[in-house]
């Protein structure tokens, strides 16, 4: 601190000098206690190194175990869990056909072309009666993997399901160019029936295990002539089970024929719209982002009243104790206590010591000799000021209340009565016999 | 850096445009990136633009003490070494109780130059009032982000204790005078000190005539006296924690401080000499040999900075302390609290010993607010009050009673009353040459 009178008159010169030469950094004599921006992140620098790290290795560990994880949905064509098909998808890549993976019932519409295969594959029955029979009408191949209730109503009204085949080997015995180079089928999946009467000139059934049922169905659409092929076990399709038996051959013949194949999984995108416009729909478009930008400026308004102007600065403060604590804590123990004697023995006391030295006797004068002394200076009996400053004791609240009144009034009386000059004859016959009537009710020591 | 109001609201105005030109969501969104893309770059831009705090040097021109109750003004001048023009706010970070008030001065400052930025100071408790760093917070141009830097300045001013009782002095110094002969009242006390022999003339004590010189001489002579001079006097405060209960909303030890200083003043003006201690279990602090003008300065000085420490005083050090200061015959005054019996154990072990060889008063505080007690009796939670506060007041009689019986002399009155009380009674000591 350069707090003279000296250094400031020459500062001047000093300071165009640092005009001209001083180009940022810290000013010469001042220091700067807030670190600059480099400072902080030199000192900071391995937290933050640190932080990035442990960021890097939670990423690479997050991409390394999310290829080998099921997280995918079943028969996606770019899952390569087991469930997924991209085996059989990367196969017919390789193949040339293109393979193109949709998931809504418009995507497929506008994937779709003359020469087009489409595999459908609803897990969740997401399709309505009315989609199914668009998609059935759409492709001049359709593979429904494991068709449910309302795709067999609207695609094949004849075929019903057949429960899971017992047969330990399935064997394509039938007129389906594909099924027949596929020769067998993995066992134990789940069949068709086609009813046993009807000779429906549509149907072709493959993989018999028992009578009529089948492990795969083809029905020819009679508006379009194009091919429904219907495969109860969706199994056959994945990573898991296509290389197993002629799998991957029924899956290929199936699929492979066309330019393209579109690989459809429905989403919830496919539900039909019902019921009044929800809240979304109503609110206008600016609302979502007006409400980002209100709380930014909450959260800056936050900033602009919370930034602290320097450093907080500290002070020590002193103790405040009232000096009077003790005696109120005292006044407390005998309220609590009903410690009425004790109380009243203290103000009998102090007014003892008061009315000595009122009627002059000394500091050290007897009992006796000041209750007689008040007595005769106050007309009372002795009997009746030595029940006020000894004798009487207090049984309730009134009668304490009653002689700490009668105390007080005692030692006023007093102090009246010496500066009235009262009972001179009492003071004679006092045996003290004080040379002046003191000045009334000095409290402190003389 | 920090954010200002102003650009708060430059970010909420984006409504506008947001509400305006968004009927559908993506445009919405649009407009609420470029917004904030335009609003960040401003401030940016306005942080680039301010001028920066840290090439600003402080400098500062304090007074080196004040007594309490008064102001006085800290000057702060804060010189722009920096290329741009600096404006802003300066926050000069002083101690609260240094009772700087509203501490944040608006500031304009040219490239290269320097302005001053004043501030009046009312601290409001004794002791060091201190300060070590200012900050400053610079605008930009469109005022909507701020530089902020804090600096370095220490300074520090000394509040010394107020000394009221200093209203006091001017009568009681004429009592002195009286008592030295000066003035036409000549009081004489029984122990005063032998001046020199001059002639009688009527109206002289018949008393003082001194016979030999008579007899030696053709007149009659008297001889005329003064009052002892050059006595020593310590002053012994007791800073352990019971100096820090109050009294009137004031700490024992500051009322401690004003009758010490009334009565070193009072001494030095009588002749006498004064030691000043302030001692619990060590030192805390020390004026000796200072005389005139000297003495109360160091005085005042040196009790800014005493506090009451929250430990009990060690009596059983003190004879050694005034041992330390002199082995003549003092008057060693003792400015403590004299309480309960139990508490004043220790004072009264060792009065026997500073009896012995010195005369000693001690002093203490008297709360008024117990004899006020004492005296009301109005319902039942009075009357007990009444009855703690008697005893309380029978504890000092008795413990002052036996202060007496081991000789020392024992002053109490209220915070306003004692240093007069003090100063009477080293008066009347005095004029009993009793020193």
């Amino acid at each position: 601190m350069s707090a003279t009178l000296g250094s400031s008159t020459d500062a001047p010169a000093r300071l165009t000098g640092a005009a001209g030469g001083a180009a940022g950094g810290a000013a010469g004599g001042t220091t700067v206690a807030t670190p600059t921006l480099r400072a902080l992140l030199g000192r900071s620098s391995f937290w933050l190194i640190a932080a990035a790290c442990i960021l890097a290795i939670a990423l690479v560990a997050a991409l390394v175990s999310g290829g080998s994880q099921a997280a995918g949905r079943a028969l996606a064509g770019d899952n390569a869990a087991p469930a997924g098909s991209m085996a059989l998808v990367e196969v017919l890549r390789q193949q040339g056909v293109t393979v193109t993976l949709a998931g809504s019932l418009a995507e497929v519409r506008g994937a779709v072309g003359t020469n087009s295969t489409v595999l459908l594959y609803d897990e969740n029955s997401y399709l309505d009666q009315s989609q199914l029979r668009e998609l059935g009408d759409l492709a001049t191949r359709t593979v429904v993997a494991a068709p449910d209730f309302l795709a067999l109503q609207a695609l094949a009204p004849t075929v019903g399901f057949g429960g899971v085949s017992e047969f330990d080997t399935l064997t394509a015995d039938c007129s389906v160019p594909a099924a027949n180079r596929a020769g067998e089928l993995s066992p134990g999946g789940d069949t068709l029936s086609i009813p046993p009467g009807s000779a429906h000139p549509l149907l072709t059934g493959c993989f018999a295990s028992g009578t009529n049922t089948f492990s795969l169905v083809q029905v020819q659409n009679d508006t379009t002539g194009g091919i429904i092929s219907l495969v109860p076990d969706a199994r056959l399709f994945s990573n898991e089970h296509i290389a197993d038996y002629g799998n991957a051959a029924l899956a290929l013949g199936l699929l492979g024929p066309s330019d393209s194949l579109i690989c459809y999984l429905p989403t919830l995108a496919d539900l039909p719209r019902t019921g009044p416009p929800s809240l979304a729909d109503l609110t206008p478009g600016w609302v979502t982002p007006v409400l980002v930008l209100l709380i930014l400026a909450a959260a800056a308004a936050a900033f602009w009243r919370g930034a602290r102007f320097g450093p907080l600065v500290a002070e020590n403060l002193p103790v405040t104790v009232k000096a009077s604590e003790t005696m109120e804590g005292r006044a407390r123990l005998y309220a609590r206590s009903n410690a009425r004697l004790r109380a009243l023995d203290a103000l009998r006391v102090g007014a003892v010591q008061r009315l000595a030295l009122a009627v002059g006797l000394g500091r050290l004068a007897q009992l006796e000799e000041i209750i007689g002394s008040v007595a005769h200076f106050t007309g009372r009996t002795p009997d009746d000021v030595r029940r006020v400053l000894v004798g009487a004791i207090p049984k309730s609240d009134a009668q304490l209340t009653a002689l700490s009144h009668a105390v007080q009034a005692l030692e006023h009386a007093t102090g009246q009565a010496v500066r009235a000059g009262a009972a001179p004859a009492a003071r004679a016959s006092a045996s003290a016999s004080p040379e002046s009537p003191p000045p009334p009710a000095e409290r402190m020591d003389p | 850096m920090t954010l200002s109001g102003r650009f708060v609201l430059l970010l909420a105005l984006g409504v506008v445009p947001i509400v305006l030109f968004g009927p559908d969501p993506k445009a919405a969104t649009g407009i609420l990136l470029l917004w904030l893309l335009l609003v960040f770059v401003l401030g940016g831009l306005d942080l680039a633009l301010a001028a920066s705090p840290r090439a600003v040097t402080v400098e500062r021109m304090l007074p080196a003490r004040v007594r309490l109750g008064e102001s006085v003004t800290s000057e702060l001048y804060l010189t722009n070494t920096g290329r741009r023009r600096l404006v802003g706010v300066v926050r000069d970070a002083w101690q609260p109780s240094a009772g700087a008030g509203r501490n944040r001065s608006r500031v304009v400052i040219p490239s290269g130059e320097r302005r001053l930025v004043s501030l009046t100071l009312t601290p409001f408790r004794r002791g060091e009032r201190r300060v070590e760093q200012v900050t400053v917070r610079s605008r930009g141009p469109l005022g909507l982000w701020n530089r902020q830097a804090t600096l370095n300045a220490p300074g520090r001013i000394r509040v010394l204790p107020p000394f009221h009782a200093r209203k006091h002095l001017p009568a009681r110094i004429t009592r002195l005078k009286e008592l030295d002969g000066r003035t036409s009242v000549m009081v004489r006390g029984q122990g005063t000190e032998f001046d020199s022999l001059r002639e009688y003339v009527r109206g002289d004590d018949v008393r003082s005539i001194d016979w030999r010189a008579t007899a030696r001489r053709n007149e009659v002579m008297v001889r005329t006296w003064r009052p002892e001079r050059d006595r020593r006097v310590v002053i012994l405060l007791d800073t352990g924690r019971t100096s820090a209960a109050r009294v009137d909303n004031e700490p024992r030890l500051d009322t401690a401080f004003e009758a010490s200083l009334l009565l070193a003043a009072l001494t030095s003006v009588a002749g006498d000499r004064v030691d000043f201690l302030a001692f619990d279990r060590r030192v805390r602090g020390r004026v000796q040999g200072a005389s005139g003008a000297a003495l109360l300065s160091q005085l005042v000085d040196s009790m800014a900075l005493i506090d009451p420490e929250l430990i009990e005083m060690d009596w059983a050090a003190v004879p050694g302390q005034v041992r330390s200061i002199t082995s003549q015959h003092a008057l060693v005054v003792v400015l403590t609290s004299v309480d309960a019996a139990g508490a004043s154990t220790g004072l009264l072990s060792v009065l026997p010993q500073l009896t012995k060889r010195h005369t000693v008063i001690v002093a203490s505080v008297l709360d008024p607010a117990t004899v006020l007690a004492a005296a009301s009796r109005g319902g039942r939670d009075e009357i007990y009050r009444a009855a703690a506060a008697e005893r309380a007041l029978l504890d000092v009689a008795r413990v002052s009673a036996a202060i007496r019986r081991l000789g020392a002399d024992v002053v109490t009155a209220s915070p306003a009353q004692l240093p007069p009380a003090l100063a009477d009674r080293y008066i009347a000591l005095k004029a009993a040459g009793r020193l």
